[in-house]
């Protein structure tokens, strides 16, 4: 089984490198005689607004090239892929609590390369930080305390449970298939249409790097201020409540209620 | 075929969003550990913020930015949802010896 993931690995690695190299090949060669034109006339003309106004459509400070055609790019997208969707597998499959745990953090950091990939660089840094430095410690000490073994790793729970319980599973996956199958590629000119008009932004933030610390807090303690006061008032009640939880009760834990 | 595997866009990303998703559900619906099942439920919110990310990276400028926003909202009510749910297994198991959510059928014990 091992052998058979990892030989298919390496046939997608030589396949993108091959790929990478054929296109570089392509690129040396002389333009082809253009069949067809590449794009509608509507579409140049509105890059060529776009271009005129120098407002990048995302904002970024650093225009990157357009993503397609960019072997490496999706190779490093399926590796990370791949990564958080086997980290979340091992999770719901290990008996084992640390292993599931030690899946997890490999799931989030997937997930977080994952959001480098999409320009969010500081939400990246802060899942890697609360999720896989925070939280899963937290589970790490609370599997220490605990420190038993899980009896079976899936609940049968009686035939009905079972029966209702794959049955919600399969209408899911039937569900997401669907949902794949329905997927068409989207016409080229709709879809260029499709963002909607962007405002003239303020001149200090025109060329603003898109998904930095500065945009986020811009945005934070603007529009996002009454959540982000909210979500204190959420974390205090959490602490209290926590500790009003998981402190030991009075007369079944008599001793340690006396000496305190 | 090597469209799909070559060319990386929006979809690939919200694809992968509802997979994990799937995958945090399955484990809420088979795991009878309760730390398990939290952290499915973590998995599930994290898929739920990458769905965020990638619809903010699709919108595009400041206004954009607000799903990063919700985004950290997410983070910090996960966090707190892990940190009271860790105190309730805790507390359970102080009172029973197993964290098994089908024998949990009463809140005393």
């Amino acid at each position: 089984m091992m052998r058979l993931v990892f030989v298919l690995f390496t046939a997608f690695c030589v396949l993108g490198v091959t790929h990478v190299i054929t296109a570089a090949i392509a690129e040396a060669q002389p333009a082809p005689a253009p069949g067809k034109p590449r794009r509608p006339p509507a579409q140049v003309t509105e890059v060529k607004e776009r271009e005129t106004t120098k407002i990048s459509p995302h904002g970024d400070k650093y225009e990157a090239k357009p993503s397609r055609n960019q072997p490496g790019l999706a190779l490093l997208f399926w590796a990370f892929a791949a990564a958080s969707v086997g980290g979340a597998l091992f999770v719901i499959s290990r008996r084992n609590l640390i292993a599931a745990v030690m899946g997890m953090v490999g799931s989030f950091l997937g997930i977080s390369a994952i959001y480098m990939m999409l320009y969010a660089h500081f939400l990246s840094v802060i899942q890697m930080l609360v999720y896989a430095g925070a939280i899963m410690v937290l589970f790490v000490f609370v599997i220490m305390i605990l420190n038993r073994p899980e009896d079976e790793p899936v609940a049968p729970s009686g035939r009905l449970g079972q029966v209702i319980g794959g049955a919600a599973i399969v209408y899911l996956v039937g569900r997401l298939i669907m949902m794949l199958i329905n997927v068409r590629p989207p016409n080229p000119a709709v879809a260029s249409a499709a963002p909607p008009p962007l405002p003239a932004p303020l001149p200090s933030l025109e060329k603003h790097d898109w998904g930095s610390l500065k945009a986020v807090g811009t945005d934070l303690f603007g529009p996002g201020l009454f959540p982000f006061e909210a979500i204190s008032i959420l974390l205090l009640v959490a602490v209290v409540g926590a500790i009003a939880i998981a402190r030991p009760l009075g007369k079944d834990d008599g001793e340690q209620e006396e000496a305190t | 075929m090597t469209d799909i595997l070559f060319n990386v866009g929006y979809g690939h990303f919200l694809v992968l969003a509802a997979v994990l998703f799937l995958i945090g559900v399955a484990g809420v619906l088979i795991r009878r550990n309760a730390l398990i099942i939290l952290m499915s439920v973590e998995l599930m919110l994290n898929a739920a913020n990458m769905t965020l990310v990638t619809f903010s990276r699709m919108w595009g400028g400041q206004e954009g930015m607000s799903g990063h926003t919700f985004a950290l909202i997410v983070i910090a009510v996960a966090a707190a949802e892990a940190s009271v749910g860790l105190a309730i297994v805790v507390a359970v198991f102080r009172g029973r010896r197993n964290v098994d959510v089908d024998r949990l059928t009463t809140l005393r014990h």
